[in-house]
């Protein structure tokens, strides 16, 4: 039987790759008999649900995040030495 | 919000105005990945003068914004194989989250885990969950941290991950089961348990 620190590591990696079957069967069994590795891979869903979120909006949920005036004014000059480098 | 719809064909679209249309947009999308300012704002930086310099080449078969998003992206991945790297020869990363402090000789729970009830779309629109969230991407080691945001917010395979970092596969899994544990832990500890009585 796999113990709650062998089925968590297997949980995880049941995230990444496709686990054996005898991995799957034996964190199953013990997922069906263990409250709180079922809620360790309920909270491991969770996180993956809410960095879809990050990559797959096109915006971030914080928009008070903004380059500062000087930095975008750095990179401008930037990119106008780039183009007489350039041209 | 114009400024986020707008087309290829708008007139404002020169070259010159892709800081002001877009800066705010990629320093965001950066720093949601890498979670410094300055090196978001490098990142940013190199993005638009790569843009620049194949500007001349590019199509319109996208938006501006979706192909600049394109190249942050490189950018962004290139950050995490010099990140790797580096660390390679620093690898005195300090041991914050040992997995064998968490659970019993016999491999049990030491703390069990709460029920969080939680829903991600309506946690992503509360800024205090995502604040603290970021906090504790932050204080993942390095080589976690990259591997659980190539991982989880790039959406890159494992395969892909390790050709990245330069480590094995089984290095791979280890250190998003690593981060994983960490995160969860991190969150229960500063909003679950905190925020209201979820228990």
């Amino acid at each position: 039987m796999f113990n709650c620190k062998k089925v968590t590591q297997l949980v995880s990696e049941s995230f990444d790759r496709k686990l054996s079957f005898y991995q799957r069967l034996g964190m199953r069994i013990h997922l069906m008999m263990c409250k709180f590795c079922s809620r360790y891979q309920e909270q491991l869903l969770f996180l993956r649900k809410t960095a879809r979120l990050f990559s797959e909006s096109s915006e971030a949920p914080d928009l008070s995040i903004q380059l500062s005036s000087e930095v975008g004014k750095r990179i401008k000059e930037s990119m106008v030495r780039f183009l007489e480098k350039h041209e | 919000m114009n400024k986020q719809q707008s087309t290829s064909n708008d007139p404002n679209e020169t070259p010159e105005n892709w800081v002001d249309l877009y800066g705010d947009y990629l320093y965001r999308y950066a720093l949601y990945r890498v979670y410094e300012a300055t090196v978001a704002e490098d990142l940013v930086q190199e993005t638009f003068l790569a843009a620049l310099g194949s500007f001349k080449n590019f199509q319109y078969r996208s938006s501006i914004k979706t192909w600049l998003t394109g190249i942050l992206k490189h950018k962004i991945i290139d950050h995490f194989r010099k990140k790797a790297k580096e660390q390679q020869i620093d690898h005195i990363t300090p041991d914050i989250n040992n997995l064998d402090d968490l659970f019993t000789k016999n491999g049990h729970w030491k703390i069990k885990p709460a029920n969080w009830n939680a829903d991600p779309q309506k946690l992503y629109d509360q800024k205090e969950f995502i604040d603290i969230l970021h906090r504790c991407l932050a204080e993942l080691p390095g080589r976690q941290a990259s591997a659980f945001i190539l991982r989880e917010i790039v959406g890159e395979n494992t395969k892909e991950i390790c050709k990245i970092l330069g480590i094995s596969a089984t290095n791979s899994w280890v250190l998003l089961h690593r981060a994983r544990m960490y995160l969860r832990q991190c969150l229960e500890i500063n909003w679950f348990t905190n925020s209201d009585d979820r228990e």
